[in-house]
This record gives C-alpha cells, sequence and structure tokens, in this order.
C-alpha cells in the first residue's frame, strides 16, 4: 500500500483519476499560491451556474510548465479538464486548460516517464 | 625608543589587516579544495511530475510514486515487517494514511520527493537547503555527533560528514522514529544512515544511500538517489502551505471555497 503519492502535500485519492470531465466556464479567481493553485470556474447550465474549485499544482509546478500568475483573469472564458473530487462536490484535479480559441493553456499535458 | 613605536604599528596595523580580511589564506585553500555544486538539483520524482502541464492527474499522478525509491520495499526484519502489515491493515490507520498530508517532510523521505534543493558547500559544513524551508547542515568541520545527553531525535536527524577526495560522506543519527511520511515504510529510532554524495558530472548529483536499522532491517538497505540540474531554473522557487484549502473533514481530505 503507498499511504500518498509523492508528488506533494497530500493524497490524490480525493480524485477520481478514472473519470474525467470538461467544464466551459468564466474564470471568477486565479489563485497563484502554493501548496497549491487554483482555478474558481462559473459553469452555466440550465438551472443555475455553479463555481468549481479546480486544484492546480503548485507554483513551481505550473512555472515550469509555462504558466505565470498573469495566465488567466477574472472573467476570462476557458476550458478546463479535471478529475473530479469523489464525494460530488464542485470540486476536482487539474487536467489540462484551453482558451475559447482552443489554444492549450500552459504546456500540453503528458505522462509520466522514466 | 622610535624604533620600537614602529614596529608596534605594524604589528597592529597587521593584526587589523588579518582581521579585516574576508578570509584566512586556510580558509581560501579549504574552499578552492571543495568540488562546485552551485545549481538547483531535482529528484528522479521531480523531473517525471514537472513534465505535466499543473497538476499531474489520476494514474499519472500516483505513477510518480515509482520514482521515489524510499517508498519501495525495504529488508525488514520478520518481526518488524509483521507489525507493520498489521498496522497498515488497520482500517483507521489506514484512512488515515490515505489522508495524509505533508508541509514539511523530514529526513530521509526529502532526499527522494518532488523538493528541489540548493547545496551550499563550506569548509565547516555543508548545506541542503530545501524549496519548502528545510535544512540538512552536514558540518564537516571535524566535530563528531553531540553526545547523548544533547542529542535527541528530531525529523532531520543529525549529520556530520567528511570529503573523501570529491565525495561528501554523511553520516546521520537520531532521526523520530516512525514512519517516512510518503509510502509504507517506517523506521527504528536506531536507525544509522550513511550517504555518498558526489557531482557525476557537470548535471548529475549522486546519493549512495545506506540505511542501517538494526531493529527493523535484517541487513542495510542500500539505495542510489540520483539528482539533475534544474536548468530551467535561475532561482529558488520556493513551495509552502500558505494557502492550504485542503482540510482534513470527518477524516477525509476535502477542498475548502478560497
Amino acid at each position: 500500500m503507498v499511504a500518498q503519492s509523492a508528488a506533494a502535500h497530500h493524497s490524490g485519492a480525493m480524485f477520481d483519476g478514472h473519470k474525467s470531465i470538461a467544464l466551459h466556464g468564466t474564470v471568477r479567481l486565479f489563485q497563484w499560491t502554493n501548496p497549491h493553485c487554483w482555478i474558481q470556474l462559473l459553469v452555466p447550465s440550465a438551472a443555475a451556474t455553479t463555481e468549481w474549485s479546480i486544484e492546480m499544482g503548485s507554483t513551481s509546478n505550473l512555472y515550469r510548465n509555462g504558466w505565470r500568475s498573469s495566465t488567466l483573469s477574472a472573467g476570462e472564458r476557458i476550458t478546463v479538464v479535471i478529475h473530479p473530487v469523489r464525494d460530488g462536490t464542485a470540486a476536482g484535479q487539474f487536467v489540462a486548460a484551453a482558451a475559447v480559441d482552443g489554444s492549450s493553456l500552459g504546456r500540453a499535458p503528458a505522462r509520466a516517464s522514466p | 625608543m622610535r624604533s620600537a613605536a614602529v614596529l608596534w604599528l605594524i604589528a597592529v596595523l597587521a593584526v587589523a589587516w588579518a582581521e579585516a580580511a574576508p578570509n584566512s589564506p586556510q580558509r581560501v585553500r579549504a574552499f578552492a579544495a571543495l568540488p562546485d555544486w552551485t545549481g538547483l538539483w531535482e529528484t528522479a520524482a521531480s523531473r517525471a511530475f514537472n513534465r505535466l502541464s499543473g497538476k499531474a492527474a489520476g494514474n499519472e499522478y500516483e505513477a510518480i510514486n515509482h520514482y521515489v525509491q524510499l517508498v519501495g520495499p525495504a529488508p525488514y526484519t520478520q518481526a518488524w515487517g509483521k507489525a507493520l502489515q498489521a498496522e497498515l491493515r488497520n482500517p483507521a490507520a489506514a484512512a488515515s494514511a490515505s489522508n495524509v498530508k505533508l508541509c514539511t517532510y523530514g529526513f530521509p523521505i526529502i532526499m527522494d520527493v518532488l523538493q528541489i534543493f540548493q547545496a551550499v558547500v563550506t569548509p565547516e559544513e555543508t548545506l541542503l537547503v530545501f524549496d519548502d524551508g528545510e535544512v540538512r547542515h552536514i558540518y564537516t568541520d571535524g566535530r563528531g555527533h553531540p553526545v547523548k545527553d544533547d542529542l535527541w531525535p528530531t525529523a532531520m536527524g543529525d549529520s556530520v560528514g567528511h570529503w573523501e577526495g570529491d565525495t561528501l560522506v554523511i553520516d546521520t543519527v537520531a532521526r523520530i522514529e516512525g514512519p517516512l511520511g510518503i509510502g509504507p515504510n517506517k523506521l527504528s529510532a536506531r536507525a544509522h544512515f550513511t550517504e555518498r554524495v558526489r557531482r557525476l558530472d557537470k548535471n548529475n548529483l549522486e546519493d549512495q544511500m545506506t540505511i542501517d536499522d538494526p531493529i527493523a532491517f535484517t541487513h542495510p538497505w542500500k539505495l542510489t538517489l540520483h539528482y539533475t540540474r534544474a536548468a530551467d531554473l535561475d532561482r529558488m522557487l520556493p513551495w509552502d502551505c500558505a494557502n492550504d484549502r485542503n482540510p482534513v473533514v470527518n477524516g477525509k481530505i476535502s477542498v475548502a471555497p478560497p
């Protein structure tokens, strides 16, 4: 048994790594912080608008993947792919993001390899 | 009388010059003999993780553990291994272990996880300064470990070292007994660590680590940890838990609003 990923601050067990969903919404807040950066994304639906909390890597991790604190601004429309949390709340683990023109934000994700 | 005053003045000036000199010739020579480990160094796990965009996800995220040798199988005695397995099977302990949060790591796991470090090599000590603020002090001024009454267990243990050519040989004792923090492994309070750290070339550093634990192990556990220069970084980017939005609620890590 591996208690926790070495990847950082906490276990990834809270996220469903086998499930990916794409969220289309508007950035309310981009937190360039540690231990994680966060995107607060307002996602409209027919019934209501839901605010999602999207957990990213650390500032160092994002910086090395081409992100900066200015990469996202409030009001910007983006698409974010996440692995949702298992408990059904509006939150998830960041996988990738794209601007409205389809261009990738930050470096495109890659699988870990030796 | 006059010549005595001149001699006195010369002596005073010589002392003042020696005290004002930034380093004694002896210390300058000692510095010159040390290897150059300038730069920022990262583990195999960090290299893998930082190929990912944002946070690595799902299986990729967990796959990072494949690069962390200290989560691998240790040469436990039958008694220690059995007791540890019983601990890990305990439902409460298992739930707690899968909801671990760390903002610091301690030794030895700090040498094998994602934290980037800078090595500061001086004649008196080598410091390994990690991006989460943790520091290893490895004294190389000839001292031994403190006597029993002055030595108590800490997260980093107590490290002294000496140079064998360009290899820093580190001896560490007095690590707190218990889990490594990440993974299933656990050491006793008598764990004794020997490391041989050397620069292989401009961009590669190697740490041959031997963990001898007379209580937990049948024989010493030998690992070779490998670090590469983080060439894309021109400064240390600090990591901390200032904006921790992952409270543990009802025993589980959750997500809090901003």
